[in-house]
């Protein structure tokens, strides 16, 4: 355990490294804001992961959460705001919408939860739309500008690791916290914690207003990237790629958010540029992954390793916990 | 805004989209009643009846033609997807759910690369011309059409699953699937049929819909949408739930386009938080 532990954070340094020195390797602006736009998903869909992987709560509606967010930063930069308040208000914006959000969803589990998120998530889009006197309707907003320290690409880079980087150790610091071990319960048994006299709602709603405030940050980086915000960015589709990304990934894995959102982001822009049918390629990819490797990449390389090794797979590798929690009516379980 | 004329006009487009929103929520409702599968690629395959059904309507100029050979391409595809692969994840939510989005993504993406990104509708020739005149009022008939549509097949699943001993078989599985599997019920196959009839709705949905609105890429999402929020308010996995949602929401929206065009979206899900705030099971649905 403590060797396997010393690889992992090997390998976490050695990506770090990687990752900070890959502005000297000399690639072209091109390549880093492609990288800018994979840490940007990556934070984006590790907010996703912690809902899905801890809470057991795999949400369709976190696009529009980040578009909300960027949304607030096009209307603050067209009114003329500086970039504190762009800042701010993005950050209350996305308080707010996370705060519907849960509230929405906290009685709700599975399925039903995963529909209401869908739904607010399209109310969202709908409001983007329509509501053009705020949004600018279907053209968006455009010319959102980045603050000035900000402008250079190989700049904004490092800004964008930085933000991936806490994010995700504060991720994971929230999940191995008593707070963390809690939502793990949740996600096991709903009734069980509640007969141990934890208010499950508020907690849903707590790991919401987390995960959220995420997704909010993720919006922001992705506004000042591409200067630009427009309702597909609060489409279903958005939302469903992010689900995408987490399960190609590892659902409930510390860098499986980064492995999908890099196999999704490159697909997406890069594979695009020579097959038409990228679409395809991705939902071909993503039953694959389904069917046969449902820990994805982060879970599933592990597993293999430990068989070539010849020693059984572990007692309870990360990724499987979304397989145990699908049966198809876990309430009625009620001896272990 | 309130004259009797535009408002019977308002009435029939919210009847007429009801309709429409009835045939394709049945489909998705029945089939989460049964295998508590939300079936997310019901879109697709409203989407791909809807092209069919077009081209077959171009080529023949005739609309049951157009139906039929829509609803038997659709139904082989849903046949092959739930044995292919929705089997191998049986039992397990989350993984179901998330199959049928892949699928729902190869089946729009193959849709766009086959019959092209235009809009499309069915040729005037395959549908029914003229309208209904009373005084002021003009209607097309095509509309009161699909109205009569979605009345008889509501009236056909509602005296199957009545009357008839498949339907018995269905209701059955709903309760209790070990037990009906139990007295010798081949449930699986049962869960095949419903998946395969789910989808040939949405197919007829699909074919009878290009009629009314165009049939184009991106549509997938938007009556699936449509669709989940008619059957949240209905109660999953009740027929009449759906009926009632498709007509309540089919209302809203018609008056919410005329009166608010700038909340039209918005005026839709409002019900639905409404009915997930105050009875989450939906209107019609049964506590679980």
């Amino acid at each position: 355990m403590n060797r396997r532990m010393l690889v992992n954070i090997g390998l976490l340094g050695l990506l770090l490294v990687v990752l900070l020195a890959l502005p000297y390797f000399g690639v072209s602006n091109f390549v880093l804001g492609l990288a800018s736009t994979i840490l940007i998903a990556a934070v984006l869909a590790s907010s996703v992961n912690f809902l899905g992987g801890d809470g057991g709560m795999v949400s369709l509606g976190h696009g529009a959460i980040a578009a909300a967010s960027a949304y607030a930063v096009g209307w603050a930069s067209r009114q003329g705001l500086d970039s504190t308040t762009q800042v701010l208000l993005a950050l209350g914006v996305t308080l707010v919408v996370s705060f519907i959000y849960g509230l929405l969803s906290m009685r709700t589990s599975g399925i039903y939860f995963l529909m209401v998120t869908l739904a607010v998530g399209m109310l969202i889009y709908g409001l983007a739309f329509r509501l053009s006197s705020v949004t600018g309707g279907e053209n968006g907003i455009s010319g959102i500008a980045a603050p000035g320290d900000l402008h250079e690409e190989w700049i904004y880079y490092y800004f964008v690791l930085g933000i991936f980087v806490l994010t995700t150790a504060a991720l994971w610091v929230v999940s191995n916290s008593p707070f963390g071990a809690s939502l793990r319960g949740l996600r096991d048994s709903e009734s069980r914690m509640r007969s141990l006299g934890y208010n499950v709602a508020q907690y849903k709603l707590g790991a919401f207003m987390i995960s959220g405030t995420v997704a909010g940050i993720a919006g922001l980086l992705a506004v000042w990237h591409i200067n630009f915000v427009s309702p597909s960015s609060a489409g279903v589709e958005r939302s469903v790629l992010l689900v995408v990304m987490v399960i190609l990934g590892g659902i409930g894995t510390l860098l499986g958010p980064l492995i999908g959102a890099s196999i999704v982001v490159l697909v997406e822009n890069v594979l695009s540029s020579y097959v038409d049918r990228w679409p395809t390629a991705l939902g071909l990819i993503f039953i694959l992954v389904i069917l046969f490797a449902r820990a994805g990449v982060a879970g599933s390389v592990p597993k293999v390793l430990a068989k070539l090794r010849g020693r059984g797979p572990s007692a309870a590798p990360p990724g499987d916990r979304s397989s145990s929690k699908g049966a198809p009516a876990p309430e009625r379980n009620h001896t272990p | 805004m309130f004259e009797p004329v535009f408002l019977a006009q308002q009435v029939l487009n919210g009847l007429s989209f009801g309709a429409l929103l009835f045939l394709l929520a049945s489909g998705l409702t029945l089939v989460f009643g049964l295998m508590k599968i939300v079936n997310m690629a019901h879109g697709a395959f409203y989407l791909l009846g809807g092209y069919i059904g077009v081209v077959i309507a171009g080529l023949t100029g005739n609309l049951l033609l157009a139906v039929i050979t829509a609803v038997i391409v659709v139904a082989v595809t849903a046949f092959l997807v739930e044995v292919v692969l929705l089997r191998f994840v049986r039992g397990q939510e989350l993984p179901e759910v998330l199959l049928t989005i892949g699928v729902s993504f190869v089946i729009a993406d193959l849709c766009l690369a086959i019959f092209g990104g235009d809009p499309q509708n069915l040729p005037t020739s395959a549908t029914i011309p003229g309208a209904l005149m009373i005084g002021d009022l003009i209607y097309p008939w095509y509309r009161i059409f699909v109205i009569g549509v979605a009345i008889a097949i509501g009236i056909g699943l509602a005296f199957v699953q009545t009357k008839t001993r498949i339907g018995a078989i269905v209701r059955a599985g709903v309760d209790d699937r070990e037990i009906i599997s139990a007295m010798g019920v081949n449930i699986a196959w049962v869960f095949t049929g419903m998946f395969v009839v789910g989808a040939g709705l949405a197919a007829l949905g699909g074919t009878i819909g290009s009629g009314m609105q165009s049939i184009l890429p991106g549509v997938q999402n938007e009556v699936l949408l449509y669709a989940l929020v008619v059957i949240i308010i209905g109660g999953l996995g009740s027929v009449t739930g759906a009926a009632v949602g498709s007509v309540l929401i089919g209302l809203i929206d018609a008056f919410a386009k005329a009166w608010i065009p700038e909340l039209a979206y918005f005026t839709i899900f409002l019900p639905m938080a409404l009915v997930l705030v105050l009875r989450p099971t939906g209107l019609f649905g049964r506590t679980a």
